[in-house]
């Protein structure tokens, strides 16, 4: 199709013609310092904190300091091409991001601008990066689950819809493969998802982006980029963008989830914002109200009551530790506010065991209101006892003679530890998990080779999904371990240990 | 008035607002002493120091602002040759500024208090920026307009830009209202783009399913 010259020209007249431009009027004031991504201004007499600003350029930024002849302003963007005396003007808006459906699929940068070159995002709404968390009375109790598919958590540290579950570790233990894995495994559950990526090398960003396409998870999925080469200004609001973009989902009724990777690197930002804005600096050189920065972010994870539409958002903050330290202030501080964590540790990652949890320190407040009929009854002792395991190995160390009892426990620890193992993009249906775990418990992998037990779980999941459908189906229906679903899961086991005995 | 002196500091680089809070200090005080003590016209004196003294004489004035002289030499300095020709109050607010180590700020002092001055009597400074240099007609419409607008007197302060192309913008205060040409042009542009990205988008909308794809 081809435009009509004649008719274009004549659209566009008519709209000159119409046009009837506004007298515009704003509060201005002029930079009278500007570098390393702030800039200090006068005038601006009646500015409010944490406006948008406007400068020449088309530069934006926000007001961050408030102060007796002067503004601080936050630079979001380039600032090397604002200069001392050039006008500053304000908007009278708090800074706000464009929000919906039209968000999907796409990778932005924290001010809303798409990074994918799949062109501009067109939508007509916008919502306020900051906002404040949904009140007492708008809230009801975490109660429904939302499946990471994976088994360690689902079964033993339990997430919630509205919950905020903390996944702490060093580096390289696996955090950020925790949360990809619980994006995957919300396909087809109407979950909408946001990866908000803070300070983190674009490059891995890069390779998150593929994997959520490849798996078709990206239709669902929102991804926020602030990349470590970005200015701390869009680090540090990064986060909230994200925020604000799955909290129009979540007053629409929908639930959503939004993985913040990582907020130690979005607390350093802050750090660095407000030494620069020469607000005192308190414990590690962090500003006094770092805490405030994560718990009124954290606060915005709400499982909202039904009048609001009961709609949800789950956040799972990452938290780097340096060489395991969780004393250190950021992990205390995102500890405290959060409703659980997940802990990972190199040793285990290294000794093989992934995900590397630390099942013994991770914990999950809210979630057991959360887990399926059937995930609790069965996953009930199931913590108490890889506990006990655990002590049993340290002193099955000492070379100790064990009788029988004994090594018949440690045994079906070490299957159970093996059991608990899960590759990378690779999560589970709860109906899965309940059938691995209900069979680990029960002794059913004891005669297994514990070299072995991965495989034979692949082998068993394949069995029931071809020959005990049936009974399959009943567990993802009812979600729960019915005396008659028991029995029918009992027998199949039951005919799956004798194959593999006749196998053998 | 120090405006029309060539100054070592262009235009685009601020003064320093901390600066400025001490001279409004001084310039306040030194006006509600001049009020206590009945001086009448206490900017008379000021302005004709800074104007007939200082800047004829660049030497006396480097001699006063700079700090190689010390404070006691400078307080005989006034003494000598200021003390003679002016009032014994303006002295004394010499001595103040001396000692205080604040000499320097004299023609930021005589500037606000010019402004303090201006604010008494009921008027106000009025940047205006337009393409070309105002005719007198307009000047006497604008500023009729603003006196019926905001109740003051206006005291322009034109600049001529000509990027605007056409119109003005006045700013009063740290408001600014723009009628430029410039900017209904920057206006109409940006309400061109946003109407073809609404085409854009209906244009999609016309293909895609409600239900999704």
């Amino acid at each position: 199709m081809k435009f009509k010259a004649d008719e274009i020209a004549s659209v566009i007249q008519k709209e000159i013609e119409d046009f009837r431009g506004q007298i515009q009027t704003a509060e201005v004031g002029r930079v009278i310092e500007v570098g390393d991504g702030i800039a200090r201004c006068t005038g601006l007499s009646t500015v409010m904190s944490g406006e948008m600003l406007e400068f020449p350029n088309g530069t934006r930024g926000f007001a961050f300091n408030l102060e007796e002849n002067s503004v601080g302003v936050v630079i979001l963007g380039d600032y090397l091409k604002i200069a001392e005396g050039d006008e500053v003007r304000s908007t009278g808006k708090l800074l706000s991001v464009p929000v919906g459906e039209a968000l999907l699929g796409r990778m932005v940068d924290p001010l809303g601008n798409p990074l994918d070159g799949k062109g501009p995002v067109i939508t007509s709404e916008s919502r306020p990066v900051e906002w404040l968390a949904a009140g007492v009375a708008e809230r009801q109790p975490v109660k429904e689950p939302l499946q990471t598919g994976i088994k360690a958590i689902d079964a033993m540290t339990p997430v919630g819809r509205g919950q905020r579950e903390l996944i702490i570790g060093d580096r390289k233990t696996g955090k950020t493969a925790i949360a990809i894995d619980t994006i995957l495994n919300q396909k087809d559950t109407g979950v909408i998802c946001v990866y908000v990526a803070c300070g983190q090398r674009a490059s891995s960003i890069a390779g998150v982006v593929e994997v959520l396409r490849e798996k078709g998870a990206l239709d669902y999925t929102i991804i926020v980029a602030a990349t470590s080469a970005d200015p701390a200004p869009l680090q540090y609001i990064g986060p909230y963008a994200g925020a604000a973009m799955a909290e129009y989902f979540m007053y629409q009724g929908k639930h959503t989830l939004i993985v913040y990777d990582d907020l130690s690197k979005q607390a350093v930002a802050y750090r660095q914002l407000s030494l620069l804005m020469r607000r005192p600096p308190g414990r590690e050189a962090f500003p006094g109200d770092v805490f405030y920065c994560h718990s009124r972010l954290l606060e915005r994870a709400v499982k909202l009551n039904k009048e609001l539409g009961g709609g949800s958002m789950t956040a799972l903050p990452i938290i780097e530790t340096l060489e395991g330290e969780v004393s250190a202030y950021i992990p205390t501080n995102v500890i405290s506010i959060t409703d659980g964590q997940i802990y990972l540790e190199p040793d285990l990652f290294w000794k093989g065991i992934r995900p590397a949890i630390n099942v013994g320190v991770s914990v999950s407040r809210v979630g057991g209101n959360a887990q399926t009929k059937a995930m609790k009854k069965i996953a009930g002792s199931l913590r108490l006892d890889l506990a006990a395991f655990r002590e049993l190995e340290a002193f099955a160390q000492l070379g100790t003679e064990l009788d029988k009892d004994t090594q018949s426990q440690l045994d079906r620890g070490y299957r159970m530890v093996e059991l608990l193992k899960q590759r990378q993009f690779g999560p589970l249906h709860v109906a899965d998990q309940v059938v691995t775990i209900y069979a680990g418990t029960k002794g059913y992998f004891d005669k297994v080779p514990v070299a072995k037990v991965s495989e034979t779980e692949k082998e068993l999941h394949e069995f029931i999904r071809t020959e005990h459908a049936d009974m399959r189906d009943k567990l993802v229906k009812e979600a729960a371990l019915t005396d008659e679903i028991e029995g029918m899961l009992k027998k199949a086991l039951e005919a799956f240990v004798t194959r593999l005995a006749s196998k053998a | 008035m120090s405006d029309s002196r060539p100054t070592s500091r262009p235009d685009s680089v601020l003064e320093d607002p901390g600066t400025l809070a001490v001279a409004t200090m001084y310039a306040q005080s030194y006006l509600s002493a001049a009020a206590e003590n009945g001086v009448a016209a206490p900017e008379e004196e000021l302005n004709s120091l800074v104007d007939d003294v200082l800047v004829k004489f660049p030497e006396f004035e480097q001699l006063l602002m700079s700090d190689s002289l010390g404070r006691d030499d400078k307080l005989a300095i006034v003494d000598r040759v200021i003390a003679p020709r002016v009032s014994g109050f303006f002295v004394n607010f010499l001595k103040v500024l001396i000692r205080h180590g604040r000499i320097a700020m004299l023609p930021l002092v005589q500037n606000v208090v010019a402004k303090l001055q201006e604010e008494a009597a009921g008027k106000k400074r009025i940047r205006v920026k337009s393409a070309r240099a105002l005719s007198d007609s307009s000047r006497s419409q604008i500023v009729a307009h603003l006196k019926s607008t905001f109740g003051f007197e206006p005291v322009l302060q034109e600049t001529v830009d000509a990027s605007l192309l056409g119109g003005v913008i006045l700013q009063v205060g740290d408001t600014v209202y723009d009628s430029s040409l410039r900017s209904r042009l920057k206006q109409l542009n940006g309400r061109l783009v946003e109407k073809a990205f609404n085409e854009i988008q209906s244009g999609r909308d016309r293909f895609s399913h409600p239900e999704g794809d």
